[in-house]
């Protein structure tokens, strides 16, 4: 009934369903794949979003071909975001287009998409959004890594922690594992420290991380870094968890605080 | 008055004239006599074959070099070509160049004309300048001078070789220039347009010349020929010159190209700034006549560092680029072209490929400084040639990667030459040009122009290469010249071309049809390149980059993106295209101006 309801309101529909009248649902796809390859782009990244929210086939169809047929900017955005609520495989290639789409923000949204497919070429597209000159674009690639968890990404997110991005050091904090927090801590010297604490004190916070023998690394690993930032880092992990049951991570964290700032508990 | 009168008044003004002892170099002595010039021409005394003036006539080359530092004077070396070897060497305090005698040489030291022993370099003789120095010249015999006495008056003397005694002196009432002695003869300049041939031992006029239609202000003297002219063209002295003009005299007016500008065929003989050695030296057109006549198979041109070679049509064929510094001084042997740079270093080219037969430092050990300038008596020598490469192209891509701004025309000149080459190397160096940050815009833009003249098919693959370059914001690169080298490529449309290099090159045209960031002002080139080399295979990614902008604020309102795009699938596409078109200018989203270049573009189907 929404569906219908829009495209009333888009000024598509005729005439109003009479009351209790079994939507044709066909028809309404259809009336939205019209608006959505309109010239109102309000419209039709409106079409998108509802086309986004069927699970009708035909509804995903009507997305894929709008995209095919090339969809200005705004609407692209919305369509490619509601592609991919329902991902199917064929899709890949259609994100993958516009992944690399002149405008920063359809790229980004594309890259976004393509974390919940699981496959090689939109893993490949993501990686290549790392390296994409607009930060924005970046971000958004180094969000769909660590969303989609591509391994393939962790390289170049280590080059982006160099450069300070703080996209990667988020990303890299979701990805880490152990040995991925051993691979961070030796980072120290080579990428800023503040990066290195952010992405550490990151690490130390997520609830799934663990046990705690490996929380202990990464407060010591963060024990290293001298910049405040790392201070900064322990103190929120401080904050963010409660003393009992004691935890030797958070002990230590404690210590090294104090001892940083002159010796006053927390 | 009458005719007849007025010519009986000539004649007795002319012989009242005569009478009285007026100036040798007069405005009325008979000019252009053929039978007087050929006269005096064959009392010339000349080798048999090109040979070195001194009387051992062994090739050597008179070197005026800086004081070692330390404010130490000048030097004079002598070097014995042959031997590989310094003669000798002297300080002095030389103000000229150097001029060859049979057993001496003579030169200027402040206003002392001095004679130096040729075995030896010790002083033989000097006599002072009793005047402006205007040049100096000397031959097997006798040293000559020319001087100005007064506002009005100049001078040429004849001192005797061995002793330096004054043998003759002859005035002239207008502008003598510099001469230049040749086997017992004297050439002498005179107001521009005259060549008075002086008999060296009296001093008397043996034949005039006259230019008629060209000004004589250049004289260059070999063992065996004399040449003459001014920087227009260059005349061989001979019978044939007494007819004054050029077109009935051995003369010749090589084609320089115009980035080589201010070369001359030798000396101004006016220029006193030229007595001493100078930049002119530098830029000099070197020639070797034939047994007779002056039709050139080949020349060369020395301009500062470098070495163009060229044939008779004025195609440069080969060229030298000397390492680092400059050559001072050059000279074409007729058997090989010798120069020297600055560093004392000696260097003979083949003039026939410019192979180097010759590069060595002649001033190793002599605790000399830069050479200024030098006299090469080296006619007909040449070291024996052994088989030597000929390194053109790697010369010329030296010059054009040069980064002397003095050059940046030279450079042109060079990588000019360069695309006329064949093979992909020499591709490659010409888009190092474009990669170059310090090369000048105007000669990216000459090497753009030239990669696309160039439609060289084993170029395609480097070509390609240079597209592997994106923009990159973790590998910090960008491309290079992409938009030049689209071009490039687009111009190897209708060529036979390698498939596999062909699929290459249309993957690497894609990706950056494809790429994010490549500008408008490259795509459109991109787009060009895909559409003339792809032969269909182009289409569906083309039709794909049409669907995804036609609607865009940005490229789809451009108005070089829609021709492009629009022209490539139109002019390279079939039905299924055109269908495609259509469709795209019956979107209602497609911007105007794209649907107007659609509708052009298929007003005929």
């Amino acid at each position: 009934m929404w569906v219908l309801a829009f495209v009333c309101t888009s000024g598509l529909c005729a005439a109003a369903p009479k009351p209790g009248a079994k939507p044709d649902r066909k028809g309404e796809i259809a009336q939205l794949a019209i608006v959505l390859d309109g010239g109102d782009d309000e419209a039709a990244a409106k079409a998108a979003a509802t086309l986004g929210e069927s699970a009708d086939p035909a509804a995903h169809e009507a997305l894929l071909d709008g995209l095919a047929f090339g969809l200005r900017a705004p609407v692209a955005t919305e369509a490619l975001t509601a592609l991919a609520k329902h991902p199917a495989p064929p899709d890949v290639s259609s994100l993958k287009r516009y992944s690399t789409h002149h405008n920063p923000t359809v790229r980004s949204s594309a890259l976004t998409a393509l974390s919940l497919y699981p496959d090689p070429v939109a893993h490949a597209a993501v990686v290549q959004g790392l390296h994409d000159p607009a930060g924005v674009v970046r971000g958004a690639a180094a969000n769909a890594a660590a969303k989609a968890h591509v391994r393939e990404a962790i390289e170049p997110l280590f080059a982006l922690l160099a450069r300070g991005e703080e996209s990667a050091a988020r990303a890299l904090a979701a990805m880490a594992d152990a040995d991925l927090v051993r691979k961070l801590g030796d980072q120290l010297g080579k990428v800023p420290d503040a990066s290195l604490a952010l992405c550490l004190g990151l690490v130390l916070r997520r609830p799934d991380f663990g046990p705690d023998a490996e929380r202990v690394e990464v407060v010591r690993a963060i024990g290293k870094i001298t910049d405040q930032a790392a201070v900064n880092a322990l103190t929120d992990y401080l904050d963010a968890t409660p003393k009992n049951p004691p935890r030797q991570s958070r002990a230590e964290a404690e210590k090294m605080v104090e001892a940083r700032l002159g010796g006053g508990a927390k | 008055m009458k005719p007849r009168r007025h010519l009986v008044l000539v004649l007795v003004l002319a012989s009242l004239l005569a009478s009285c002892g007026g100036p040798v170099f007069h405005l009325t002595s008979p000019d252009n006599d053929q039978t007087a010039l050929t006269a005096a021409l064959s009392r010339r005394q000349l080798p048999e074959q090109p040979a070195p003036l001194n009387t051992a006539r062994t090739p050597r080359v008179f070197v005026l070099a800086a004081g070692g530092g330390g404010g130490k004077a000048k030097q004079l070396i002598a070097y014995d070509l042959q031997r590989g070897a310094i003669l000798w060497k002297q300080d002095a305090d030389v103000q000229s160049r150097i001029w060859v005698g049979g057993n001496f040489i003579v030169e200027l030291e402040g206003k002392q004309l001095v004679a130096r022993d040729q075995q030896t370099g010790a002083v033989k003789w000097q006599t002072d300048v009793p005047g402006e120095f205007i040049g100096a010249t000397a031959d097997g015999e006798r040293a000559y001078v020319a001087y100005k006495a007064n506002a009005s008056t100049w001078w040429l003397a004849g001192y005797d070789g061995a002793s330096g005694k004054q043998l003759w002196k002859a005035d002239a009432d207008g502008v003598l220039g510099a001469p230049m002695a040749h086997g017992g003869i004297v050439y002498a300049p005179y107001n521009q347009q005259w060549l008075s041939l002086i008999d060296g031992a009296t001093g008397k006029i043996a034949a005039r010349i006259r230019g008629i239609d060209e000004g004589i202000s250049m004289l260059r003297v070999t063992s065996r020929v004399a040449y003459y002219g001014s920087k227009q063209g260059v005349f061989r002295l001979d019978a044939k010159s007494a007819s004054g003009k050029r077109a009935d005299s051995s003369y010749v007016q090589l084609v320089v190209p115009p980035q080589l500008d201010k070369t001359t065929y030798g000396r101004d003989t006016y220029d006193p700034i030229q007595n001493a050695y100078t930049a002119a030296d530098r830029s000099r057109i070197l020639y070797a006549a034939p047994a007779e006549g002056m039709q050139l198979d080949a020349y060369a041109v020395h301009y500062f560092r470098f070495v163009f070679g060229f044939d008779h049509s004025g195609t440069l064929v080969w060229a030298y680029s000397n390492p680092r510094v400059e050559l001072v001084a050059s000279e074409d042997t007729g058997a090989a072209i010798v120069a020297i740079s600055q560093t004392g270093d000696l260097v003979a080219l083949d003039p026939a490929n410019g192979a180097v037969r010759l590069d060595q430092n002649i001033l190793t050990g002599a605790g000399a400084g830069l050479v200024l300038g030098a006299t090469f008596d080296a006619d007909g020598w040449s070291p024996p040639a052994q088989g030597e490469k000929t390194e053109t192209v790697a010369a010329l891509v030296s010059i054009a990667r040069d980064h002397d701004a003095r050059f940046d025309r030279v450079k042109e000149l060079a990588v000019q030459a360069l695309a006329k080459l064949p093979g992909g190397e020499v591709t490659q160096e010409l888009l190092g040009v474009l990669a170059d940050k310090r090369a000048p815009q105007h000669l990216k833009d000459v090497v753009v122009d030239l990669l696309v003249a160039r439609k060289d098919p084993a170029s395609l693959s480097v070509l390609t290469a240079q597209l592997a370059a994106h923009d990159d914001f973790l590998l910090q690169t960008e491309p290079l010249a992409l938009g030049p080298v689209a071009k490039a490529i687009a111009g190897l449309g209708g060529a036979k071309l390698d498939p596999a290099a062909l699929s290459a090159a249309l993957v690497a045209l894609q990706s950056h049809l494809d790429a994010p960031t490549t500008q408008v002002a490259d795509l459109v080139f991109v787009i060009d390149a895909m559409a003339a080399i792809g032969g269909g295979k182009e289409r569906p990614a083309l039709g794909s980059h049409l669907l995804l902008y036609h609607a865009d604020d940005d490229l789809g309102s451009d108005p070089a993106w829609d021709k492009a795009i629009v022209l490539a699938l139109e002019n390279h596409g079939g039905p299924g295209e055109r269908e495609l078109l259509r469709q795209v200018a019956a979107d209602p989203r497609t911007k105007p101006s794209l649907v107007a270049i659609i509708r052009d573009a298929l007003a005929n189907d």
